[in-house]
């Protein structure tokens, strides 16, 4: 499961990509939050990166 | 690779998959304060509207009642005065009421002696009204009386007048018979002696026993009441007739009854039918004596 691969029998076994899937996934799970917070935050107070201030 | 970096790769995907969960699960439940804070204020204007309403509203309402009090304290001071006005003019009426009832208790008490000294008036004139029937009756009988003895004096008079001139006609013939004897005695030295009177001379006066004569009532019978054994008769006390005096009723020459007299009017009296032999009726004849 070595990303550099293993050498079997004078073959190059490609390395596991397990833990590549499992940070991609990681990865687009964190992007979901992050765009569905950000996408609350514009959709309650307006603005995504500024403190709203009241009327 | 090593296990450690494999470890960490693994542990690192746990958590973010984990703590994006959680981040997403909190932010979809999350509240929309951005929302509730539009509500908030919204309502919070609309309180501060509402409070300036109020404030206006309360100082309209202050107007109002000020305006209302000085009306009514306006009000209350007219109706205080008109109150001291009623009060005093009650005062007055009650003061003149009080007068008022004790002039109708002295209105009282004069009418009441009005009425007593009417009512003795009333008495007195009854009893005048009966002295004065009595005192016409004895007028008239006083009347007759008085012309029988005006009629008596002056028959009494012309007898005296009479026996006055008869008187001096004597004396006249005593002088002269006295001359004449005087003549005839005196040359013989005589004379007569004072004549003794056969009459004796009263030297006193005697009493007299009063003489007595018929009443000689005469009248008829008016009115006859055989239940109560009563009678009228037509004679009253201007006739001369008393309480208890006595008549006969005859009819024709028949004697019928005696009555005697109980009450006394001016022109008629009633009596007590006595010694009935027959009943009397009207026009019966009435007489003291027979």
């Amino acid at each position: 499961m070595s990303p550099n691969g293993q050498v079997h029998g004078g073959k190059v076994v490609p390395a596991d990509n397990v833990y590549t899937a499992l940070l991609a996934l990681a990865f687009f799970v964190v992007l979901a939050a992050a765009i569905f917070v950000a996408y609350k935050c514009q959709l309650q107070y307006g603005t995504i990166f500024e403190i709203p201030v009241a009327n | 690779m090593s296990k450690l970096t494999k470890i960490l790769i693994v542990l690192l995907a746990v958590f973010s998959i984990v703590l994006s969960a959680i981040v997403v699960v909190y932010v979809a439940n999350s509240d929309n304060y951005r929302q509730k804070s539009g509500a908030l204020q919204t309502q919070y204007n609309a309180a501060v509207e509402k409070e300036k309403e109020a404030k206006r509203e309360l100082e309209d309402r202050k107007k109002k009642y000020q305006q209302q009090e000085d009306a009514l304290n306006n009000k209350m001071t007219s109706l205080q005065a008109e109150y001291t006005q009623i009060e005093t003019k009650l005062k007055e009426a009650e003061r003149e009421k009080a007068v008022l009832l004790q002039k109708v208790d002295s209105w009282t008490s004069i009418t009441k002696d009005f009425y007593t000294t009417n009512d003795k008036q009333g008495q007195l004139l009854e009893n005048t009204l009966e002295e004065l029937n009595k005192a016409k009756a004895e007028k008239i009988k006083t009347t007759k009386e008085l012309n029988e003895t005006t009629n008596t004096l002056i028959e009494k008079m012309a007898i005296i007048e009479t026996l006055e001139s008869e008187k001096r006609r004597l004396i006249e013939a005593k002088a002269e018979l006295q001359i004449q004897v005087d003549k005839y005695l005196q040359p013989i030295g005589r004379t007569v002696e004072a004549p003794v009177p056969v009459t004796p001379e009263r030297t006193r006066v005697l009493p007299v026993m009063p003489r007595t004569k018929d009443i000689g009532l005469k009248g008829l019978v008016k009115q006859v009441d055989l239940k109560n054994s009563l009678a009228r008769i037509s004679l009253g006390s201007a006739d001369g007739v008393k309480d208890g005096m006595k008549f006969h009723v005859t009819r024709g020459d028949e004697f019928i009854c005696d009555i005697s007299i109980i009450d006394v009017d001016a022109e008629e009296s009633v009596g007590l039918l006595e010694l009935v032999q027959q009943p009397p009726r009207a026009n019966d004849s009435v007489s003291t004596n027979f």
